[in-house]
């Protein structure tokens, strides 16, 4: 049988993109598979089959996968490109009061274009992910990204930095199918990854949790200590030890007691202060962003925006600003706009784009 | 996918020659334990003293003078740490240990080990074309020498080191020698006794025998304490029951080279290779080109091309090629043995290392060149574009 062409596929020796190249290769593609070595996992004490995508075992399943496929596989060591690229922002984000993705990054850089470099190097006509997206040519006749089978376990989200002029180049082998359906396949292909867990959170972040890391690579920075404010007056209510272990709308580990729930509302970097407040106080009908990144043409329409990754999207305005800022206006209130992720807008099924919220 | 199935990486391991199946099936049937008395541990125990006697003769010294190891690693490891275990009781004030600066990673591991127990180690640079510096070599040591290290030809560039000279200086101040003559066996004559160096390692792997079979050559007299414990095998100086079907190939294997015919027909090879790249590609710089060297290991660079991409490629071509040690891949560190010639990190990045065998035709030479000369050209043109979103 004639190759449908030559395809790169990152491995990262999880189900998904396990299955991913087990259904290229069935499909008749020629497929090469890499995975990134992005973290020195001899570090990295996470309990084994956590499913994060750092650890040595992770890399020896894809392996084990691309031996099972018969298709060549190599290791690429990206550890520096990772660490410039995601750690080191993740880790300014989090100082400067923000909450940061670093996800989004790892795609923009390394998946979507170190491995796309990586592709062309290899002779490679395409490059495939384990993504749940799917490519579609829009009524324009233009390549886009939209919504994937699975609508719970959908990752358009962090696709938004994606350059529309490599989208015909990239595939989703499993952007049709739902997880349950790759899980099935997986175990009636003997892919030996098919009952591994599906990884949460952050890959590089153990269980000891964000701020932990941060104390632990980055002793250098001093941590931005303040105090917790009660929203709106201004109460204080304790001390705490570094701005870095704040997310908005965080309810634990807050470290102060109340008789009723109380949520961060604010990080002030400038004062190291944490305001803290009730849930209602969460809520904002307009939110700022910046660094923008359209994969179509915006128009003045409303859109669906999804301002983190678990939710569905809520209709909003785009206003431009100056700079390429923009205001977004909610048709309904939002609950914790969070500083420092995505917002990411949507036609219907179809991914225009994004920017980081301010 | 693959357009062939060619291997050119033969220092990193060698195909077991074909002929030894048919034997192999002959040895099976010794499989008692060379050490029991009984019947059963008769045939095996022949065989371990025929190979010992064949390998002997080869080498140039006495069969008793050859301890089985494990392999290479292990044959290193038992030469240094346990010559010097031995000699702490007989020279306790001998507390310095030198090393080549180019030694495999099986030596230079014990570096940061020795030092740890109070031993001060010193390394002989190298220059751009892995030549070492002998005055210095002769500068530093001393009296408080016990031990010197240097391998006799190198594994990634091939340069041979003048071993029997810098034998006689350690000799000179009564340091013990050992080297490392893994990649020498089967590529060139050498004799020890010539050498007359007091400990050599060598593997079994390197020259078409089974893997899992090495050898310490240990001098009559030097103290040497075994490493691992717990039998009587190899007079006492190292336990364990013997690999008796890797070291019967390994003797075999050594009696079936055409030592001097092969030599000449890999360097045959190899100098056409080298000619060939030099004409065919612009920037190919073919480090200690003019240097003594093993006859089949080209160790080359590319002028801004990666190694890793051009490993890659070939692989997907059909032919394997190394960069850098073999047990490294996958580690984006630039050879240590290129670095210490002071090459530049970028130019060690664009290398890569072809290594033929007696396995080796001329027709894969060709096949190999012009697949090279497609995959450079392919990587070149894709240079200036870059990534791309680097540098927004």
């Amino acid at each position: 049988m004639a190759s449908k062409g030559r395809v790169l596929v990152a491995m990262s020796g999880g189900v998904d993109s396990s299955v991913a190249a087990a259904l290229l290769v069935e499909q008749g593609y020629e497929v090469i598979g890499v995975t990134m070595q992005v973290w020195d996992y001899s570090e990295c004490n996470i309990e084994e089959g956590m499913g994060t995508c750092c650890s040595s075992e992770d890399v020896d399943d894809a392996r084990a996968v691309a031996d099972r496929l018969d298709i060549p596989f190599y290791v690429l060591n990206c550890e520096s490109e990772f660490k410039s690229q995601v750690i080191d922002p993740f880790v300014q984000s989090y100082m400067g009061g923000k909450t940061p993705l670093p996800c989004v990054n790892c795609n923009t850089y390394l998946k979507f274009d170190h491995l796309i470099f990586k592709m062309k190097e290899l002779g490679c006509d395409y490059l495939a992910t384990g993504h749940y997206a799917h490519i579609e040519r829009g009524e324009s006749g233009r390549w886009g990204i939209v919504t994937s089978a699975d609508s719970w376990k959908d990752q358009t989200y962090f696709l938004f930095t994606i350059e529309p002029s490599i989208i015909d180049r990239l595939l989703f082998p499993v952007g049709g199918m739902t997880k349950k359906e790759v899980r099935e396949y997986a175990e009636k292909n003997d892919l030996i990854v098919a009952k591994k867990k599906d990884s949460t959170g952050i890959c590089f972040i153990d269980n000891s949790g964000y701020g932990a890391f941060i104390d632990k690579n980055y002793p250098q920075l001093a941590a931005k200590k303040g105090k917790i404010r009660r929203y709106p007056e201004g109460e204080v209510l304790g001390d705490h030890e570094g701005i870095h272990y704040f997310t908005y709308g965080q309810r634990k580990g807050l470290g102060i007691s109340s008789d009723r729930p109380l949520y961060v509302i604010k990080v002030d970097v400038e004062t190291g202060d944490v305001w803290v407040g009730e849930e209602k106080d969460l809520y904002s009908k307009a939110m700022e962003i910046a660094d923008c990144h359209w994969l179509d043409e915006m128009k003045d329409e409303i859109y669906q925006v999804k301002i983190r990754y678990s939710q569905k999207g809520a209709d909003a305005h785009l206003i431009p600003l100056e700079d390429g800022r923009y205001r977004v206006e909610f048709v309904n209130e939002q609950r914790a706009v969070t500083p420092g992720q995505a917002a990411v807008f949507y036609k219907g099924h179809r991914l225009m784009g994004g920017g980081w919220i301010l | 996918m693959t357009q062939g199935n060619i291997y050119m990486d033969f220092n990193a391991t060698t195909p077991p020659d074909p002929g030894l199946r048919e034997v192999l099936d002959q040895w099976l049937g010794q499989w008692g334990n060379p050490s029991s008395i009984h019947q059963h541990g008769r045939g095996p125990k022949k065989i371990l003293r025929d190979s010992r006697r064949t390998l002997a003769e080869f080498l140039n010294c006495h069969p008793l003078e050859l301890i089985f190891t494990s392999g290479g690693s292990e044959s290193n490891n038992l030469a240094i740490k346990g010559s010097l275990a031995a000699l702490k009781s007989i020279h306790p004030h001998k507390d310095k240990v030198i090393f080549g600066a180019i030694e495999h990673p099986s030596v230079m591991a014990q570096k940061e080990y020795l030092q740890k127990i109070g031993y001060e180690v010193v390394t002989i640079p190298v220059d751009r074309f892995g030549q070492y510096d002998l005055n210095f070599y002769k500068q530093i040591i001393d009296e408080r020498v016990a031990l010197v290290s240097v391998m006799l030809a190198n594994n990634e560039v091939g340069v041979l080191a003048p071993i029997k000279e810098m034998v006689s200086i350690a000799h000179s101040v009564g340091a013990y020698f050992h080297s490392d003559c893994v990649q020498a066996l089967g590529k060139i004559n050498f004799r020890l006794k010539d050498l007359g160096v007091d400990l050599a390692s060598f593997s079994g792997h390197k020259v078409y025998a089974l893997k899992g079979c090495g050898l310490l050559f240990c001098n009559k007299g030097t103290p040497l304490e075994p490493q691992i414990l717990g039998g009587a095998q190899e007079r006492h100086r190292r336990a364990g029951t013997e690999n008796v079907l890797a070291v019967a190939s390994l003797a075999w294997s050594i009696a079936q080279l055409k030592t001097d015919q092969l030599y000449e027909q890999m360097k045959g090879l190899r100098d056409s290779l080298e000619a060939q790249l030099v004409e065919k590609i612009e920037g190919v710089e073919i480090f200690a080109q003019n240097q003594k060297r093993l006859p089949n290991t080209t160790s080359l660079c590319i002028a801004g091309v990666s190694g890793e991409a051009m490993m890659m490629n070939l692989d997907i071509r059909g032919f394997s090629v190394g960069t850098g040690a073999a047990c490294s891949s996958g580690n984006p560190e630039p050879s240590p043995v290129l670095l210490a010639m002071g090459i530049p990190r970028a130019k060690a990045q664009s290398s890569l290392r072809i290594t033929i065998g007696k396995m080796t035709t001329d027709q894969q030479i060709n096949d190999f060149v012009r697949n090279l000369v497609e995959v450079v050209s392919h990587l070149r043109n894709l240079q200036p574009s870059g990534e791309v979103r680097r540098g927004i």
